[in-house]
Order: C-alpha cells, then sequence, then structure tokens
C-alpha cells in the first residue's frame, strides 16, 4: 500500500539570474511500514523536499499525497493537522523545550491533540520505556546528553502515531556511536510501530539499514 | 611584470623586540554593515537620546527661567509689602513760646532721599526702581455735615516729579515766609493744598474755598484750596502711594467712607507740619522693588542686604532723625525662596526618574544590539579582530548615534527654553547645568552596546566551559548567586541611605541633593528587586499549574515564561516604568488636590468677605448676601488675628473665630472641608433658645447669635467651650483656656474638640458666639463666609467695604504661579516620557527574545500547533511581564509616593498648611496599567505578521 505519492515537484528559490532550482520534476511513491534513505551532496535539494512532503513548505508545481490527504491542497490549519495526526518530525537540533521535562516534552503533541491525562501518561512512559529513558522521564534537556535528547526527539515524533516520520539528519549532531543507536532506535521503531520513515542522511549505516535509498542529486531524483 | 616574491615564516629562533603599540587598525566597512543593518535600533536608541536630552536639557533652565519669573510675581504680588521704605523724625520745631516754622522742610525731604540712596548699596538699589520721598498727614474727616468723607494730605517728591498741571489757581504756597513762631493755643495754622478734578467736583471747591475738616479727636484744621491741578501722567509710579490724592478711595478710612486727597508743595509742607502734632508727620522714602530685574539669583543678595539694613537702623521708637529701615521684601524673598528649594527638589526627583528609565531603557537597546550581532561579533573574532578593535569600532558607532541625537535634542531644548521666556525677563542660560543633565543618558547610550558587545564576543570565543565536577558546578552557582546577593544588598543600602537623607533634611539644594533625590527612584528600583526575586517563584508555580492543566496550550505558554522570568534588565526596566510615571502622575495629583484643598481652606468657603477696618457686618448686609441667587449658606462672624488666650500658664496668640457654631457647621458641610462635625459639640452646650431659634434658612441662621439680645447675655463667670487647633500642641483638647481682654474680665474657655482650620491659620479656637454672649462677650462680625454657586458673585457685589477672597480666583492664581505651573508640567511631561519610554522598552524587550520564542513557536507547529494558537502562547509569554509591570509598578510608584511626598515639602506649592495627602488620579493609573497590557497584546500578532511571509523551513534552517 502506497503512504506517499510524490508527484513531479519543483521547487525554486528566488528569481531570474539567481534562481536556484532546489527540487526539479521529482515523483516517486513510498510504501507503508517502510524506512526509506534520502541521499544526496549538501545543497541536493534532500531538506527541501522533506519540507515539502512535511507541509513545512510549498512547492511551486506538483503534489504531494500523504496517506490519501493531498498536502499540497491544505491551508494552514489544514497542515497544522497533517502535522498533528500523521507527519511528524525529527531535527538535527532535537527541537526539545528546555524547561520541560523529557516526559513532558514527549507528551506535548498529545496535548495538542487533546489526549486524556492518564492515557497521555501512558503512552509517554510507553514511549521513553521504547526509547530507553523510563528513567530519565523528569529530566530537563539540559539534564540529557545529545543521545538522550535525540532519542527523546524521536519519543516525541512518534507519541501521535504518525503515518510518516520525517527526519532530517537526525545523527548530524551526534558522535558515531550514539548516531549508529539512533539510527538502530529508528529502525526499531519502524518495525514496532508501523510507521514509514523517510531520513535524509549522509550516513552509510543508516543506508544500510533503510528498506530503500533514493538518491538526489542537483534537485532531481537518480535512483 | 616581476611579482613579489612570497614570504615564508622563518625558521629563525625569533629575536626578542620590546613590544610596539600599533594604532588599531579598523575596519570601516564593517561598522558601516552594522549599521545598515541595526539600522532600526540604533534609530530607536538615537530617538531615546534626543528626546531624553530635550527634556533633561530644557529642565535647569526652566527651573531657572521659572525661579525667576516666581521671584517676580512674588513681589508683584506683595505689591506695597514689598517696597522698602525708611523714615526719619523732623528735626525738633520748638522755639522759646510755641513751635518754629521750618521753610525747608521739602529739602530735608530731599536729603534724607540722598541719605537712603547712599545707605541702599549698589545690589540692592539695582534692584529697586528710583525711589519716591514724601510726607503723608493723617487723617482728617470732613466736617461738612455729609456721608462720611476722609481727607488725606500728602507731599511727593521724585526725580522732579510727579508733574501737574494746574487747571484753576496755582500750587499751594506758604501760609507765611520766614520762620514765625507759632503759639500752641492759637488758631488752627493754615495749609494751602491743591485738589485734583475729582475732588474738587466732590467738594464743588474752587482756589480760596476752606473745606471744613477735623482731626480724630475733633480738632478742626484750616486747608484752603489753591488750585486744581491735573497729573501730567497717571501712571507715574509716585502716585501709586497715594492714589486718593488723584481719585477718592472708598472704604479706605471704614464701612462706607470715601479718602480724598490734598496735595502739598514744597512751599506749603512747613505749613501743613505745623498744622498737626510735632510728631505726626514723618519724612518717608519709599523704594519699590523692579519686578523685571530680579532674578533667582539676586534675591538672596537683596533679602539679606534688606535684613541688613533692618537690623543696623535705628529704632522706630527713637526721637532722633536716624532713619529707620523697613521692608517685607525679606520675608517675600524668603517665602519665595522657600517654594523654589521645594519647586527644584520636586524637578530633581522627576529629572532622575526620567533618566533611570531613559537609561534603563538604553540598555535594553543595547542588548536587543548585542543580541542581533552576536554571532557576527563571534566570526569577527573567529578571524581574529581583537577585542580593543572591536570595543573602538562599537564606540565609534554608538558615540556618532548618540552625540548626534544629543545635539538635536539640546538644540530642541534651547528653542523651547527661549521660547518659554516671556516677558522683558532676562534671557534664562543655557549652559552646563543642561549638558551635565544629559551625561547619563549619552554615557549610557555611547557605552552601553560596545561593552555588552565586547563582553558577548569575548564570551563567544572563549574557552571557557563549565566544570564537570559537580561539586564544581555548585560552587560557581554559589558564588554567582552570593556575588548577586551582594549587589542587591549594596542596593537596598543606598535606597535606605537616601531614604534616611531624604526624611531627616528633606532635598535642600547642594552638592548631595541627587541622594535623596532619587530615593522614589531607587525605592523603585528596590522593589523592582524584590519582584525579580519573585518572577521566576511564581513562573515556577504557573509552570507546574500549567502541567497539571487539562488546557493544551498552557504549558507552552508557561514553559517560555519560565525561560524567561529571570531576565533581570526586562522586569526591573518594566517595572521602573511603570512605577515612576505613576510616581509623576501622583505628583501631579497631589499638587492638582493640594491646590483645591488649599484654596478651600484659604477662604473656608467658596467666597469670604473681610470687612474693612472699624466695619462691622450688619444683619442687612448678611440677608442682602443670602438673598442672592445661587447662595446657600452665609455666616458671619468675627475673626481676631493674635487674641491673647493663656494655656497652662502660657500665652498664646492664635486666631480666635467668633461664630454661629450650627450654621458655620452648616456652611462647612457643603464644602469639601473636614473637621466640620466638631462643632457640634459646641451646639449642644450653647444655650437652648439660641439653637432653637436658629432658623434654617442660610440668610438667617448667622443672625440671632452674631447680634444677640442683650437680655440673652447672663451666666458671665462660666466656662465656655470651645475647639482648638494649635501647630504645636500648645493648646490640646481637654485644656483650660483664658481669654484676656483689656478692659473686662477674662473669659474662660475649655477645649472640647479640634478646630477646622481657618484661613490656614496654624493656630485656631472657636467658640460659639451665643455661649461667648452668654459669658459676657459680645462678637462684632467683621467678616462674612458664603457658600454656592453664587456665592462669589454675591460677595462681589455686596457693594461695602472690604477685600472679597473668592475661592476659585485662588485656586486659579495659584495654579497659574510660575513655579507650580511648571512643576505641573514637568510632572505630567515626565510621566508621559517615561510611560512611552517603558513601552518602547517592552517592544524592545519582546524584540529581543522574539527570535528564541518563535523558534520554540515554529519547532511546536512542526508537531501541531496552529498559527493562532501560536499567536496565543506568544501572548501568553510577554502578558506576564507586562502584567507585572501593570501591578506591580503603580503599586511601588503609590507606595513610594505615600512615602516621599512629605519631605519634597508640596505644601508649599499648594498653599497648605500641612503637608497634603498623596492622591492618585485614577485614570492615569489606568492608563498606565491597561497600555502595557494593550502593548503585550499587541505585539505578538505583530511579530506574526512579520513573520507571515516566512516559511517553518526557512525558520527552523535559520534556526539549526
Amino acid at each position: 500500500m502506497t503512504l506517499l505519492t510524490v508527484r513531479k515537484i519543483t521547487r525554486t528559490f528566488g528569481e531570474k539570474e539567481t534562481a536556484v532550482h532546489a527540487l526539479q520534476d521529482v515523483s516517486f511513491d513510498v510504501e507503508a511500514g517502510t524506512m526509506v534513505a534520502l541521499v544526496g551532496r549538501s545543497g541536493s535539494g534532500k531538506t527541501t523536499l522533506l519540507n515539502v512532503i512535511g507541509g513545512l513548505d510549498r512547492p511551486d508545481t506538483g503534489t504531494v499525497h500523504v496517506d490519501g490527504v493531498e498536502v499540497t491542497a491544505l491551508d494552514e490549519d489544514g497542515l497544522s493537522l497533517l502535522r498533528r495526526e500523521k507527519v511528524s518530525y525529527v531535527f538535527q537540533t532535537f527541537g526539545l523545550i528546555p524547561v520541560l521535562s523529557a516526559a513532558e516534552n514527549v507528551g506535548a503533541p498529545l496535548r495538542l491533540a487533546r489526549t486524556p491525562a492518564a492515557e497521555r501518561e501512558r503512552r509517554v512512559a510507553l514511549l521513553l520505556d521504547l526509547v530507553g529513558l523510563g528513567d530519565h522521564a523528569g529530566q530537563r534537556p539540559g539534564e540529557l546528553s545529545g543521545g538522550q535528547q535525540q532519542r527523546v526527539a524521536i519519543a516525541r515524533a512518534l507519541a501521535a502515531s504518525p503515518r510518516l516520520l520525517i527526519a532530517d539528519e537526525p545523527t548530524g549532531q551526534l558522535d558515531a556511536d550514539t548516531g549508529r543507536s539512533v539510527m538502530a532506535l529508528l529502525r526499531g521503531v519502524v518495525e514496532s510501530e508501523g510507521v514509514t520513515a523517510l531520513i535524509s542522511t549522509h550516513d552509510p549505516i543508516m543506508m544500510a539499514l533503510a528498506d530503500r535509498v533514493i538518491r538526489i542529486n542537483d534537485g532531481r531524483i537518480t535512483e | 611584470m616581476k611579482l613579489p616574491s612570497p614570504r615564508w615564516p622563518s625558521l629563525r629562533r625569533p629575536v626578542l623586540h620590546w613590544p610596539v603599540l600599533h594604532w588599531p587598525v579598523l575596519h570601516w566597512p564593517s561598522i558601516r554593515g552594522r549599521a545598515r543593518a541595526d539600522a532600526g535600533p540604533l534609530v530607536l536608541t538615537a530617538v531615546v537620546v534626543a528626546v531624553v536630552s530635550a527634556l533633561a536639557g530644557a529642565v535647569p533652565s526652566l527651573l531657572r527661567s521659572t525661579a525667576d519669573e516666581a521671584v517676580r510675581d512674588a513681589v508683584r504680588r506683595a505689591g506695597s509689602n514689598a517696597d522698602v521704605t525708611v523714615t526719619a523724625r523732623w528735626e525738633p520745631d520748638d522755639g522759646e513760646t510755641g513751635r518754629i516754622r521750618m521753610p525747608r522742610l521739602a529739602e530735608d525731604v530731599t536729603a534724607l532721599r540722598e541719605r537712603a540712596l547712599n545707605e541702599l548699596g549698589g545690589g540692592l538699589r539695582a534692584a529697586l526702581l528710583p525711589p519716591v520721598a514724601g510726607v503723608i498727614t493723617p487723617t482728617l474727616k470732613v466736617t461738612d455735615g455729609s456721608v462720611l468723607r476722609t481727607l488725606r494730605l500728602g507731599y511727593l517728591s521724585r526725580d522732579g516729579g510727579p508733574a501737574v498741571t494746574w487747571l484753576t489757581g496755582g500750587e499751594p504756597g506758604p501760609t507765611e515766609e520766614g520762620f514765625p513762631e507759632v503759639a500752641p493755643s492759637g488758631p488752627p495754622w493754615t495749609v494751602s493744598i491743591g485738589l485734583s478734578e475729582t475732588a474738587a467736583a466732590a467738594f464743588d471747591a474752587e482756589p480760596g474755598d476752606h473745606i471744613p475738616v477735623a482731626d480724630e479727636k475733633g480738632n478742626p484744621k484750616d486747608v484752603v484750596v489753591s488750585g486744581v491741578f491735573r497729573p501730567a501722567d497717571p501712571a507715574d509710579p509716585a502716585w501709586r502711594l497715594a492714589p486718593w490724592l488723584l481719585e477718592p478711595v472708598t472704604g479706605a478710612d471704614g464701612l462706607g467712607s470715601t479718602r480724598f486727597g490734598g496735595l502739598l508743595s514744597a512751599a506749603s509742607l512747613p505749613d501743613a507740619r505745623l498744622a498737626f502734632g510735632p510728631d505726626d508727620t514723618k519724612r518717608t522714602v519709599w523704594f519699590s522693588p523692579d519686578p523685571d530685574v530680579l532674578t533667582w539669583e539676586s534675591a538672596d543678595r537683596i533679602a539679606a542686604t534688606a535684613v541688613t539694613l533692618k537690623a543696623t537702623s535705628a529704632s522706630s521708637s527713637s526721637f532722633d532723625t536716624a532713619s529707620t529701615w523697613n521692608t517685607q521684601l525679606d520675608a517675600v524673598l524668603r517665602d519665595v525662596r522657600e517654594q523654589v528649594n521645594a519647586a527644584s527638589a520636586q524637578a530633581s526627583v522627576l529629572l532622575i526618574a526620567v533618566l533611570t528609565v531613559a537609561v534603563l531603557v538604553l540598555l535594553l537597546a543595547a542588548g536587543l544590539v548585542v543580541h542581533r550581532r552576536t554571532p557576527a561579533l563571534a566570526v569577527a573574532r573567529q578571524r581574529g579582530t581583537g577585542l580593543p578593535v572591536l570595543a573602538i569600532e562599537l564606540v565609534i558607532e554608538s558615540a556618532t548615534v548618540a552625540l548626534f541625537a544629543a545635539g538635536i535634542g539640546l538644540a530642541f531644548a534651547r528653542t523651547l527654553v527661549s521660547q518659554s521666556v516671556s516677558g522683558n525677563g532676562p534671557q534664562p542660560s543655557f549652559g552646563v547645568a543642561a549638558l551635565v543633565a544629559v551625561v547619563p543618558v549619552v554615557l549610557a547610550a555611547v557605552m552601553a552596546a560596545p561593552v555588552l558587545a565586547v563582553i558577548a564576543a569575548a564570551r563567544a570565543t572563549r574557552d571557557r566551559r563549565a566544570p564537570a565536577n559537580r561539586s564544581a558546578r555548585r560552587r560557581v552557582a554559589r558564588t554567582a548567586q552570593m556575588r548577586r546577593v551582594a549587589g542587591e544588598l549594596a542596593v537596598f543600602a543606598v535606597v535606605a541611605a537616601a531614604f534616611a537623607a531624604l526624611h531627616q533634611r528633606g532635598v535642600q539644594p547642594g552638592a548631595a541633593v541627587w541622594l535623596p533625590a532619587a530615593a522614589p527612584t531607587l525605592g523603585v528600583l528596590a522593589g523592582a528587586l524584590i519582584v525579580l526575586r519573585l518572577a521566576p517563584v511564581g513562573a515556577g508555580f504557573a509552570l507546574r499549574w500549567a502541567v497539571r492543566s487539562t488546557r493544551p496550550l498552557a504549558v507552552f505558554g508557561a514553559s517560555r515564561v519560565a525561560e524567561t522570568a529571570g531576565r533581570v534588565l526586562p522586569l526591573v526596566t518594566m517595572v521602573v516604568a511603570a512605577g515612576l510615571p505613576v510616581f509623576a502622575f501622583t505628583v501631579a495629583g497631589t499638587v492638582e488636590a493640594g491646590l483645591r484643598d488649599g484654596a478651600w481652606r484659604t477662604v473656608g468657603a467658596e467666597a469670604r468677605l473681610d470687612l474693612a477696618p472699624d466695619s462691622l457686618a450688619s444683619p442687612e448686609l448678611v440677608r442682602r448676601i443670602a438673598g442672592q441667587r445661587g447662595v446657600s449658606h452665609v455666616v458671619a462672624g468675627q475673626v481676631i488675628d493674635g487674641a491673647r488666650i493663656v494655656a497652662e500658664e502660657v500665652t498664646v496668640s492664635p486666631r480666635l473665630v467668633i461664630v454661629d457654631a450650627r450654621a458655620f457647621r452648616e456652611l462647612l458641610e457643603d464644602t469639601p472641608l473636614p473637621d466640620g462635625g466638631a462643632l457640634a459639640g459646641l451646639e449642644s452646650s450653647a444655650s437652648p433658645s439660641a439653637s432653637a431659634s436658629a432658623p434654617a434658612t442660610a440668610s438667617a441662621s448667622a443672625l440671632p447669635t452674631l447680634f444677640p439680645d442683650k437680655s440673652e447675655m447672663s451666666d458671665e463667670g462660666s466656662s465656655v467651650p470651645a475647639l482648638v487647633l494649635s501647630a504645636d500642641g500648645g493648646m490640646r483638647v481637654g485644656m483650660k483656656l483664658q481669654l484676656l481682654r483689656d478692659d473686662a474680665p477674662a473669659v474662660a474657655l475649655t477645649a472640647i474638640g479640634t478646630a477646622p482650620a481657618i484661613g490656614g491659620a496654624p493656630d485656631v479656637v472657636l467658640v460659639d458666639a451665643n455661649a461667648l454672649a452668654t459669658a459676657g462677650m459680645t462678637a462684632e462680625p467683621d467678616t462674612i463666609w458664603a457658600t454656592g454657586p453664587g456665592a462669589a458673585q454675591a460677595i462681589t457685589t455686596s457693594g461695602v467695604a472690604g477685600d472679597a477672597v473668592i475661592r476659585t480666583e485662588i485656586l486659579r492664581e495659584r495654579h497659574d504661579a510660575p513655579l507650580v505651573s511648571g512643576l505641573l508640567r514637568l510632572a505630567w511631561a515626565s510621566a508621559v516620557v517615561m510611560l512611552a519610554l517603558g513601552l518602547l522598552g517592552f517592544t524592545l524587550s519582546a524584540a529581543a527574545t522574539a527570535p528564541d520564542r518563535w523558534q520554540t513557536l515554529t519547532r511546536l507547529r512542526t508537531i501541531g500547533l496552529r498559527p493562532r494558537d501560536a499567536r496565543r502562547v506568544a501572548t501568553a509569554e510577554l502578558l506576564p511581564l507586562a502584567a507585572v509591570a501593570a501591578l506591580a509598578g503603580p503599586a511601588l510608584g503609590l507606595g513610594l509616593a505615600w512615602q516621599t511626598l512629605g519631605p519634597l515639602a508640596l505644601r508649599l506649592l499648594t498653599g497648605q498648611s500641612a503637608d497634603p495627602a498623596a492622591h492618585l488620579p485614577w485614570p492615569a493609573l489606568i492608563v498606565v496599567s491597561t497600555s502595557f497590557l494593550v502593548v503585550a497584546l499587541a505585539v505578538a500578532p505583530a511579530e506574526s505578521a512579520l513573520r507571515r511571509r516566512q516559511h517553518l523551513s526557512e525558520v527552523l534552517r535559520v534556526g539549526t
């Protein structure tokens, strides 16, 4: 079953002589429950593509469908609902709220979804156990290591049971060992939660863990 | 072309040289680029510096010119009370059998004038108009059987004036030439006088006619008219001393009287002396101050000279011809000096408040600039730019902005000052004081951004990390905490010292004026530090509540608040910038309320009529005033200043007020004046017949007791209840008093309550007229109080001799007085400027935290936060700071006003006898509080609108 359908996406930054064609006629499909690695050099258009798919950016032309929803046709509220229910992100810089504990950070999407407190606490505990931070629930991001923070970010991304997990260089700020453990975690999450993951990376290990690798070069899919 | 060969690093051992200091090489493109990039905050900085420089630069000069104007105004208001007079007796004219006519008296008058001019000294002489010398005789009654008319004879001499034109007849001549000796038992000596046209018409007199007059003992005088004159210049200052020489003056010698004047000449002056007793006439020289040349600086010197002259002059009871100096000018100048000192103190307090808020806002602006520049500065450091070079580059930028803006502000201030000076007064100097006042602002604008930027750049490239050891980290944290506590304790110590100085010695002019003058500002600052300590605690509570809350957005807003609650500068600035405008508004409100209260206390009613000496408030007059439209209450009473009262064997001299207690209480209840209730105690103690006879209507209520039936006077010797008011506690409730009288036994009084202030007198004894009549002392009413919208009109048009004192006129005069109006303008302007600066500071603070705020909100949007919810969370982050400013600031401002307005002596400007209670204009408080909340509510949508064009992806990319 196809979860993600990308058709003829183009995205250009700037105008005329200074125009940069970040994405040119990009089309591909991703099956549900697979882990896809998006690979390319810096500036090849990986992040732009992820942003367009997640509704953080709008393409000049083309369409994106996630779980049957046409992302490119949604308004701001629709995109917010999409990100709340179907698509979630893991950033290179974690993006945690510093004054909230790990558990409260993980529970943030559930709050937005108005999940009852008891169910929220149960789900948060489950996810923190899943990422191996069950004992660190009360700690704030500043009291956690970089790898632990990224695990919290992954748990947060999974909190609302999204259909599509988008991770933009999730190991970019981690050392090699920590990066590997995070990658293994992502692989495990895809299998255990049945999530579809689209991960941009330079890391060959991550590519090896992926079900499929999509290469992008100068804004074009070269797979 | 030969290319230069590359320079390879030498591998040889380096040779040691003495260090050579090189002038740092500045990178001008960086300076220009930074300025362009941060043009907005720099322009805001410039605007703040310009506005505050204009205000701070104008205040010292305006204060000086206002002080000058206040001195001139006080002297003008004092009128003849400010005149400097010198009197001297004549040489004895005793002969062998009588008195000898001395034909050269006019020369003696001139000699006295010359002597007085010599004794004056240069300083005082420069401040006085050319003197007028002359002789004025006692009052004579015209005995033609008509209405009461009086006549005074006067001789005036002033540099050849005042000139007159003789219409008929001629100048008065001598009755007899030479030195004839006049026997004391002979007929009245004839005196020739000139009459003005009006006087001649009134007397129907022509040259050669005799005017029948007699002195107060009934001895007839022989006054003959020599001619009728017309003044060459009726506005000649000489006539001011004896205006009745030109036009008759009504009421000057009692109710219904009209005073006329007879002009003496140098030739008839000797005859006038002979016509009266040997010491009935004196030579007098009048000096009137010239208000236009008086200045605040010269006032002290002139007052000192006047005091010296009075102290060294002869006693008025001496029998030689030495000159005796008299003037109230020193008292007038002393009063105005106290007022100017008070106004200066109040202005200093306001100016320090404005400068403090401005400096805090400039620090916020500098913080914003540095926040924006930190990445660029870090890169510059990493590329090898030295901190000194960075500092110099940044100082060049900030100094250019600050000095340019300060120049504009000062130029505006100078224009403002020059335009504000009206009349012929000297232009105020615009000098060092104005420049000194703007120094703190310019210094802050020049130094804040460079210092903060250098610190930020140093930190960005400093290889100094937090220690890995937990106990070491705790030690570092403890050290920082101790440092902060020490700083706060230092601030509190300074605040305590400022308050002690303010309450012990007030704000007196001098070198150490800044400490007590800064007390209100420092007090608000200390309060802000306490709020700063409480803020994280409050934010923590809010966060814990939000975490438990079912509201999804609460936790995000609370988390941002918890992140930013500990920031020192924004919170301190907001609290101070909200508190000090409230303080300034309270100063203005208290002055306004004090002026109203002072006017009520001065008059005691809506209008008061102080009847001329020897005049009485007749029942007909009271009825006539009470019958006027719009008059609600009228009370007649007797006011005796300096009554002799023995209180516990000590004689005091209070103002004795004798009124119908019930009528006066009803009148006071028709005014905002307090203390009317105590009068009920006098009513109950009054005789039943008097109380019962008091009708309800205003017109009659005053009459039965003020004009009592003689048959009611009985029970002499019993103690009369009285209300007392004593500034020094010399008379207290419960004391037995004795009212001394010249030709009658003393009246025993018992103080049963506190008297209301009557006309601002510090010591008052008030008794019921009926009770006093019962004790054998009949009141002779000489004062009429009236209330109601028509009272002023009724009193003014009463048609009797006396001074009409109208409350609204008193209020307008005091309100328009230079010092009061100047202080009010300064208080309002300061409050508005501080509030505007506070709101600007809030915006700057919001701008400084906006990147972090929207970074967080953008991340939250990636997990499904809607745009409108993002605005709500942003507002929730900004509102607590605004709410703290809106609540804590005004509370501190009010509290400080309550604590500090007393020592600032506002009563000297409001005309009250006691310090006015702090009065807050509530609309101003609401404006201050709501303006911060409104700005907070407006900032989040504005920030959101500014970021509308940014895609989430751009923000996240920049953020990473």
